[in-house]
């Protein structure tokens, strides 16, 4: 049975629980998918003349025109929630939003430190709206500290964090993170924080300001690395550091590298037949699992040798032990090593593109990570769900992403209480929708 | 002001029994940092997260390993083996007076002890358990072994990650460091915890949360998944930069300090940035032909990319320190960051402005570290280290005997049999 129809007859967490959300990009859009999938009942603002997110789309199916409603990374990145148009920067449109202000629970926006006190909605006004809002700021470096008004991307964020540094090979430039991991993780920060600043509202009756900050969160992703420093002095621009995908660098001295213990072999190895993504991770945590490894290599007489009996010796001796894994790796598919290893309990998986994990993951198939849902512009196309499962009010994508404005009557009109007068005004006089751009064959409806 | 002014964290009066190892310690310090009461539960002599380097002075010792120095902050710690009868006794009981259970085993395991969620509801009907576990509580691979590399690898981070052709011949994938599937798994555990908390508060139930560290990977690769689900892409690694599914201009660029710089030019250029990028760069005598009009014909920017990123940028870049760079483009509307070592973070003006960096008393050493600080500002309910992470079973006599009710004499006991 599809998990939504299993799930639809149970209570959300977060079913009565109203989100404004100003938020575009991805970080702001990442957290309030999830408060979405939570049952929160989202309520996208956005202008298409500022818009950013649904455009520029590289994401759109080839065979679609590039629009509004057409990016894919948008709809995954938007699902469970509604869209308002409005032109906030209209005192008409100001007007409309602090009403909706006032029926809501949780303000939540990503934009550059100033911009939403410059509309007259900063956290005093947003109190005087609603005295017990949750406001979350989700800024580049905060709204507090000198740089408050830099700018980030997740690659910015994560370079001046510190984040970037940790990945590489050592003697190269960094290899860094090749997406914008502080967008995903900002994201999570900024769900997070909501949920916080709601529990804390439901005991206290308190709402506050939320300053949450790309940048920032981002630090705390290196405590070890940093208390190494504070505490002991070491720096991390050493030799051997970042050491690739190896716990320790051979011929470097011997520190632990903050990702797990120090041990050998801890690599990424060629698979048959050697394309572009066909790599295996294999991990002894022992001298135990080193001899596991060994039976499923087939017990080479290369692998009995003194040498790699212990795990001092292996690190010693990484360079030729990984040398001699790979001869091996290369004469099995990345799939079949990884059955092969986890049969007798080491620990090996394999590196998978976006391709392996919807078409040949069997663990995130079993788990219904990926689920078709109907878009009305981008048809029926898989969708990325929660990775946990509550038993009492499960989390599931309830609505594809919205068309832009899709929801604009029903939430002026039915929410807010405006008349179907009001609404028509607001087509005509530019508030919901700029009177100089084609309107969506949707929308007619609504100004007609 | 003092500790005793400002008012509680937005999670006091919460507390979570933490059974967890790198998989979900930063859950729990996420929850004790925000000031829930958090009790780590460790095995007799200490959960071994406590043998990961680095230490303090580089001298092995449960009580001085640095990653659990960070990981366990604000936390109070016992020590209790669950396989005794005595231990599984103690733990019931403190189940009973939990908010959250969070534990990391591997599936099936506490239920085996008789302490799965179904036998600890009926006594405590309104209690969360999170079961935070390598790929969850079912499927093929629920048993599967894994690590951080190996998460990073299946999740598809590292599918992402590497360098060009061009930089580094034949590189491997590579999986960025630091323990970030752990972060992940934690990050989704913290936010499914807290949703069935709010849920609480309006309906009274608890309830019980499964959680997998592999999902959680597999969905912070950003557009790598919608690039395939909507066009059949599979991306391209490139150095220090976003995959893609053809090349792009390199955005990495070496400072004259031998530190790299990340300078992107927001939407590609273009007439306007060019002009922003030459008073920039003249500044420094180094705008290079940058001012020349023919740069306002948006076609001759076109025709030029390469000659302005890998010549007048490149020099720019390389002729000045990565700070100056960094602080002199931000200042300008640049998008631009230096790569910094994390160790620079420390004079980091703004972090200071925040009040980033946290002095942490370690009073059995008398002497104070300094702690990367709080990911956000709650300005009505402040986030803070309460304490430096437990000694191990430090909280034995504090929680056992004055709020449990042993008698003193029960927990020499207990010590005598190795339940705690």
């Amino acid at each position: 049975m599809p998990l939504a129809d299993k799930t639809m007859s149970q209570p959300q967490a977060l079913a009565n629980v109203r989100v404004v959300d100003f938020s575009w990009v991805r970080a702001g859009p990442w957290a309030t998918r999830w408060l979405g999938a939570l049952g929160a009942e989202i309520i996208k603002i956005e202008w298409p003349e500022t818009e950013r997110g649904r455009l520029p789309s590289s994401t759109t199916p080839q065979h679609l025109e590039v629009n509004l409603n057409t990016s894919g990374n948008f709809n995954d990145t938007n699902v469970n929630k509604k869209s308002l148009s409005l032109n906030v920067r209209s005192p008409k449109g100001l007007e409309i939003v602090k009403r909706l202000i006032a029926v809501s629970d949780i303000v939540i926006e990503n934009f550059s430190s100033r911009v939403l006190q410059k509309w007259g909605l900063g956290y005093a006004e947003l109190c005087k709206i609603k005295p017990d809002i949750v406001y979350v700021s989700m800024s580049g470096y905060g709204h507090t500290g000198r740089n408050h008004h830099y700018t980030t991307f997740g690659p910015v964020a994560q370079a001046a964090s510190g984040l970037t540094h940790l990945s590489g090979l050592p003697d190269q430039p960094p290899a860094g993170w090749g997406w914008s991991y502080m967008d995903d993780t900002g994201g999570m920060y900024g769900a997070m924080c909501a949920l916080t600043g709601l529990y804390h509202r439901n005991r206290t009756g308190q709402g506050q300001h939320i300053d949450q900050a790309q940048m920032v969160s981002s630090v705390p992703l290196n405590g070890p690395s940093l208390l190494d420093f504070t505490v002991n002095g070491r720096g991390s621009r050493r030799a051997g550091f970042p050491p690739g995908n190896r716990a320790h660098w051979p011929g470097t001295p011997l520190v632990n590298n903050y990702r797990g213990p120090t041990v050998a072999p801890h690599n990424a190895y060629r698979t048959h037949p050697g394309d572009y993504n066909d790599w295996c991770v294999i991990v002894c945590h022992s001298d135990d699992e080193w001899r596991r490894l060994v039976r499923v290599m087939g017990a080479p007489a290369w692998a009995a040798a003194e040498k790699f009996a212990t795990v001092a010796g292996r690190l010693r001796h990484q360079q030729e032990l990984d040398d001699r894994i790979e001869a091996w790796s290369l004469t099995l598919g990345k799939y079949e090593l990884t059955e092969r290893c986890q049969a007798e309990s080491v620990r090996a998986l394999p590196v998978q593109s976006a391709e392996d994990r919807v078409e040949h993951d069997p663990q995130l198939r079993h788990r219904q990570t990926y689920q078709a849902m109907e878009h009305p512009a981008l048809g029926v196309h898989k969708v990325q769900n929660a990775p946990f499962s509550l038993s009492e009010t499960p989390a599931y994508n309830h609505l594809p992403s919205p068309l832009i404005g899709q929801h604009t009557r029903e939430i002026v009109e039915d929410l807010l209480g405006y008349s179907r007068q009001d609404v028509r005004e607001g087509f005509t006089d530019g508030t919901f929708w700029p009177t100089n751009r084609d309107r969506f064959p949707y929308m007619e409806d609504m100004a007609r | 002001m003092t500790d005793a002014q400002t008012p509680p964290g937005p999670l006091a009066g919460l507390r979570m029994l933490e059974l967890a190892d790198e998989k979900g310690q930063f859950c729990g310090k996420l929850f004790a940092d925000l000031g829930a009461d958090v009790i780590k539960i460790e095995p007799p002599g200490g959960e071994r997260t406590r043998k990961l380097g680095p230490f303090l002075d580089d001298i092995p010792h449960p009580d001085r390993s640095l990653s659990f120095w960070h990981y366990n902050t604000s936390k109070r710690g016992i020590t209790l083996d669950l396989q005794t009868a005595d231990g599984s006794g103690i733990f019931r009981r403190l189940a009973a007076t939990a908010d959250v259970v969070l534990e990391t085993f591997r599936p099936g395991f506490l239920a085996s002890l008789a302490l799965g969620y179904e036998t600890l509801r009926p006594t405590n009907p309104s209690l969360i358990l999170c079961s935070l576990t390598p790929f969850g509580q079912t499927g093929p691979w629920r048993d599967y072994l894994s690590s951080d590399l190996l998460h990073m690898a299946a999740g598809g981070e590292m599918a992402s990650c590497g360098y060009d052709e061009a930089d580094v011949p034949n590189a491997p994938p590579i999986s960025p460091g630091g323990g970030n599937a752990w972060h992940m798994g934690s990050h989704y555990a913290y936010m499914a915890i807290m949703a069935a908390l709010v849920y609480r508060q309006v309906a009274g139930t608890g309830q019980y949360i499964d959680v997998s560290i592999h999902e959680a990977c597999a969905l912070t690769t950003e557009s790598a998944i919608p690039n395939y689900i909507y066009r059949g892409e599979v991306l391209r690694r490139q150095t220090g930069r976003h995959h893609a599914p053809g090349p792009t201009p390199r955005t990495q660029f070496r400072a004259k300090d031998d530190i790299y710089v990340t300078a992107l030019i927001a939407g590609g250029l273009n007439p306007r940035n060019v002009k922003n990028l030459a008073e920039l760069m003249d500044g420094y005598d180094m705008a290079g032909d940058l001012k020349d009009p023919r740069y306002q014909d948006p076609a001759f920017v076109t025709a030029n990319t390469a000659h302005i990123i890998d010549d007048v940028l490149a020099n720019f870049i390389a002729s000045l320190p990565a700070e100056e760079v960094y602080h002199a483009a931000q200042e300008r509307g640049f998008t631009w960051g230096a790569v910094r070592a994390p160790e620079a973070l420390l004079d980091d003006a703004h972090l200071h402005d925040r009040g980033f960096w946290k002095q942490v008393e370690h009073p059995e050493l008398g002497r104070s570290f300094i702690y990367p600080g709080e990911a956000a500002i709650y300005n009505g309910s402040p986030w803070r280290i309460s304490r430096r992470a437990p000694l191990v079973g430090e909280h034995n006599t504090e929680i056992l005997c004055s709020e449990l009710g042993l008698s003193r004499g029960e927990l020499s006991v207990l010590a005598e049999n190795r339940v705690i």
